[in-house]
């Protein structure tokens, strides 16, 4: 693989767009989060079909809105939200992967489906690690966000024409349910059965609260549980505030937390519900072990 | 009282957590330290991950198969106890405004005057149970009852680091910037959580700490040529 650098120049940018490897795991002892994607399926995706190395680190796009240049030629890969992209303003299949000139100006427009997309490259990006990773957590990377201005180092690689070779099938409609697949949490138990059947009868709606260290949703739930001693939370992990608001923490949520912990959703639905759009209602079916 | 058998229970295909109904105590810290301990000798190979929390330990498995061999085991094991660390770490803590930004009100609501507050929160020896809420933020056991105080309804935007501050039964240390509902005390000039250092925190879980009430000016002079923290 011929490896001369590359720079990725963002020219215009929406908030909350960030770079994500597999996370921090061996760090949660010191109160370090997980971070990592918040939609694993199409984290994985983008790499996958790039054949990188699992923990390559991409970018995870949360608005529309955006513009990037490539200082050198790469291969891109896109997976989550259904976006319009143009490469030096000609429309491309995001289904394929793309090649990218030398110079190549791409442009993110509205999301259609799904509320993240992800944008793989060859290689990987380059940003530095710390702590093993590289996905960016405000005071451990030196950035919190990437913004207009910003420049993201990459290997420049060559794409390949792979003649014969066909891109790999993918339904970009997979997020488009509504039931999430949850465990019983550590505190399940603890639900009234009356609230337990309203959890499980009612829907609920994503919240404009949300961010990568949790999804709100906005319909209450009658919170009878006393205050419990803090202990161990995940992404995933579903907390009832004292408020009886319905919390799903993401990669970015503390790794332990005080409200009861009374779900844990799949990880495919942690996935589903990260490409939900403020607005779109969910409901909960439990899964048995 | 004597603390009985943790419960286990598998929460997914690949987590699980032993769990114990007591109230957080150095007892109960013990059993959590000789838990992990046997947890990362004996199934080092099996593990992903351990978590920490107050009266509980997250387990992430690494395959389905190892929580079942463990589920099967577990009630056959036997961890040692070891006393907790001796160690106690001096932090000092400026409580003088502007650092002590609720102190005031905090007094005023408790019907004490600012020094006794200050006497009060800065006595005691606090335990470290475990790390969490904000990379290097001590979870610290021993706040006396007379200082506990409910969240604020609305939290403040922005903590900044180092503040030391009361929330219900708990004291704490932000060691970064961030929003919180804490009531801010006062504020140490130490650093609590560096990622470029391994291990990123310099107290460990059991250790003790204690408050050390210093005046403005040892603030600045401290906030100008920081020094490590120093323990006996």
């Amino acid at each position: 693989m011929n490896s001369s650098k590359g720079i990725l120049t963002i020219l215009k940018s929406g908030p909350g767009i960030t770079i994500q490897d597999r996370g921090r795991k061996l760090w949660t002892r010191f109160g370090v989060p997980t971070s990592g994607p918040l939609d694993k399926i199409s984290f994985e995706w983008v790499n996958h079909i790039l054949r990188n190395e699992p923990n390559s680190a991409v970018l995870e796009i949360g608005q529309p809105g955006l513009k990037l240049e490539f200082s050198a030629p790469c291969e891109i890969s896109l997976a989550g939200a259904n976006a319009h992209v143009h490469l030096n303003q000609e429309p491309v299949d995001t289904l394929k992967k793309i090649p990218i000139p030398a110079h190549g100006i791409l442009e993110i427009g509205h999301l259609d489906q799904g509320s993240r997309l992800y944008m793989g490259i060859r290689g990987g990006f380059q940003t530095p690690v710390v702590m093993d990773s590289r996905s960016f957590y405000k005071q451990i990377t030196t950035t919190d966000f990437l913004y207009r201005g910003d420049q993201v180092p990459y290997i420049s690689t060559t794409p390949s024409s792979e003649p014969g070779f066909s891109n790999p099938k993918w339904n970009p409609a997979w997020f488009q349910i509504e039931k999430l697949e949850f465990y019983p949490g550590p505190d399940f138990h603890r639900l009234t059965s009356e609230n337990l059947e309203h959890i499980l009868e009612k829907e609920f709606t994503v919240s404009p609260v949300s961010s990568r260290m949790g999804i709100h949703l906005l319909e209450s739930v009658p919170n009878e549980i006393p205050e419990l001693p803090t202990n161990p939370v995940y992404p995933g992990t579903v907390q009832l505030t004292s408020g009886g608001k319905l919390i799903v923490l993401g990669p970015d949520a503390q790794v332990t937390g005080g409200y009861p912990r009374i779900m844990q959703l799949t990880e495919f639905s942690q996935s589903v519900l990260a490409q939900k759009k403020t607005g779109q209602k969910v409901q909960f079916i439990k899964k048995e072990l | 009282m004597k603390i009985s058998s943790p419960v286990y229970s598998q929460i997914t295909p690949f987590m699980g957590e032993l769990n114990w109904d007591f109230s957080p105590c150095d007892e109960l810290l013990e059993l959590q330290v000789a838990w992990i301990h046997l947890l990362k000798t004996q199934y080092a190979k099996e593990i992903s991950e351990i978590r920490q929390g107050f009266t509980a330990i997250g387990i992430t498995w690494k395959e389905f198969d190892f929580q079942q061999k463990f589920i099967s085991q577990f009630k056959s094991l036997s961890p040692k106890r070891q006393e907790l660390s001796n160690r106690i770490w001096e932090i000092p803590v400026c409580y003088e405004a502007p650092y002590g930004s609720d102190l005031g009100n905090l007094a005023l609501a408790k019907h004490m005057r600012v020094n006794e507050l200050i006497e009060l929160h800065s006595q005691p020896l606090y335990r470290i149970h475990f790390f969490g809420f904000l990379p290097g933020f001590m979870y610290l056991n021993g706040l006396p009852e007379i200082l506990h105080m409910p969240r604020k309804a609305v939290p403040d935007r922005s903590v900044f680091p180092g503040s030391v501050a009361i929330g219900g039964a708990q004291t704490g240390i932000y060691p970064m910037e961030s929003p919180g509902g804490w009531h801010v005390v006062g504020r140490t000039p130490l650093t609590l959580f560096d990622p470029h250092h391994d291990p990123p925190v310099w107290a460990s879980i059991g250790d003790r700490i204690q408050f050390v009430p210093i005046s403005s000016d040892e603030m600045t002079e401290l906030l100008e040529n920081p020094i490590p923290p120093t323990h006996r």
